[in-house]
């Protein structure tokens, strides 16, 4: 048994990949999904983007706006706002130095 | 997109719905908000139904609310939730069918919808809901408890027509005041109109088969009448001898049939079938018999008023012969002219030429 589930490494972590594919571009839920998987986080569940862009949303990180559509319903774009960027920041760094650390650990285990 | 799209997605939206049913509304509704579209995108690509593409809407919305931050209210943590979830799946799949039969049935009524026709009938469900409660009403209140048509208190006329009259308007009233908007006036109202269905359906099952009824019974059971208990029939001659083997006919030749071919056997008291043919069926039962005067009641022996005997043309003997031997038969003839016995059948015969018993 994998001692490493990738479902639960992504728990914690989805918030800063949402984060991180709003950073160039607004985009709404279901483009915010498919951005995700096209990186290669393919077992995202659509029930917790949709649940983590709800909840950084209800945070304050960030902004949203209706456009509405000719074709089927309208959608909900979401965008980062001042305060999501400086989320952003903060968490990618926290990330990079325990990701860092964790490349760390496996290089040496794996030298020695 | 076309309908069934947009049914799966309302039956898929319904289940999550339900499922989060333990979230504060504001927050469910929240959490739905986005998610018609999300559904919409999802069966766009393709791939499959949206359970095989997300699992099922408990699951769905469990992950839902959890990575939205409400960790625990969003399992259906209880049986109730459960049974609830499933039962808004069956109705949305239920109003899912409606819909559709809705448009398909449409265009045979000139409608784009069939709801579209129904809601033009609306007066006319309110004016029939008034009469059939109003008939509710009477039936309920009125101890004589046979339906028909009018909605009868006590059997007055005027009462059934106000009764009528105010039903019919109160539901008019009722109807044009809309849906209540609080749910137990709405859920009383919804439970009285399906009684005052089914009470419909029964009672007028029940109206048409007595009219049906009655229409047969007319001939056979027309109730009273002067032959109403007519068991046998006994025929005098002249002499007041009973004739036996008698048979009756009306004008047309069409034979008349009197009472029952059974006789109570006397010892037994058991009815047993009559042995002879004709009238009467019971010979030794007949009301009358030759020689027995005391039987023959009308003109009694023992009168005491010279009048009873008078009967005979040649009554000559005073009126000191009664008052002799009043507990004896008179002699009224004054002679030997006939026998006594016979004589008071004889005078009977004018009047009662066959006695019906």
């Amino acid at each position: 048994m994998l001692r490493v589930d990738p479902t639960q490494l992504l728990k914690g972590v989805l918030d800063l990949a949402v984060l991180a594919v709003l950073r160039d571009e607004d985009g709404y839920g279901y483009d915010i999904l498919r951005r995700l998987r096209a990186a290669g986080l393919e077992d995202v569940g659509d029930a917790s983007v949709y649940g983590t862009l709800r909840r950084l949303f209800n945070n304050g990180l960030l902004n949203s706006y209706v456009v509405p559509s000719d074709e089927g319903p309208h959608r909900k774009y979401y965008a980062l706002n001042a305060a999501g960027r400086t989320e952003l920041q903060r968490s990618g760094k926290v990330w990079s130095g325990f990701a860092s650390i964790m490349d760390d650990l496996l290089r040496e285990r794996g030298k020695a | 997109m076309n309908l069934t799209a947009q049914d799966e997605i309302a039956v898929y939206v319904e289940g999550v719905r339900l499922a989060l049913a333990g979230l504060p509304p504001a927050t469910r509704d929240e959490l739905l908000e986005d998610l018609p579209e999300h559904l919409a995108e999802v069966l766009a690509e393709g791939g499959g139904s949206l359970t095989d593409r997300l699992g099922p809407p408990e699951a769905y919305a469990a992950e839902l609310s959890a990575s939205a931050g409400f960790a625990t209210a969003g399992q259906p943590t209880s049986r109730y939730a459960a049974v609830t979830g499933r039962a808004a799946r069956h109705r949305a799949r239920i109003s899912q069918t409606v819909q559709r039969a809705d448009v398909r049935v449409g265009p045979i009524l000139g409608y784009a919808k069939a709801s579209e026709f129904l809601v033009l009938l609306r007066p006319a469900w309110w004016v029939l809901r008034g009469y059939l409660a109003a008939m509710a009403i009477a039936f309920m209140f009125d101890g004589n408890s046979r339906l028909g048509l009018m909605p009868r208190l006590g059997g007055d006329d005027f009462a059934a027509v106000l009764l009528l009259a105010l039903g019919i308007l109160g539901s008019i009233w009722l109807g044009r005041r809309g849906t209540p908007a609080r749910k137990w006036p709405r859920r009383a109202l919804r439970l009285a109109t399906v009684y005052l269905v089914f009470f419909a359906l029964i009672g007028f099952f029940e109206v048409d088969s007595a009219a049906q009824r009655d229409g047969y019974n007319e001939v056979g059971y027309s109730g009273w009448n002067e032959f109403t208990g007519v068991r046998d029939v006994y025929v005098y001659d002249g002499d007041g001898r009973l004739i036996s083997g008698v048979q009756l006919y009306d004008q047309d030749g069409n034979p008349i049939r009197l009472g029952e071919p059974y006789c109570d056997d006397p010892t037994s008291g058991m009815s047993v079938p009559s042995r002879t043919l004709g009238y009467p069926h019971c010979p030794e039962a007949a009301p009358y018999h030759p020689g027995d005067p005391s039987a023959v009641t009308p003109p009694t022996p023992d009168t005491s008023t010279p009048s009873a005997p008078a009967t005979s043309p040649n009554a000559s003997a005073p009126a000191a012969s009664s008052a002799d031997s009043p507990s004896k038969p008179p002699a009224p003839a004054g002679g030997a002219q006939t026998p006594a016995a016979k004589d008071p059948v004889d005078s009977a015969k004018p009047s009662v030429p066959a006695r019906v018993g």
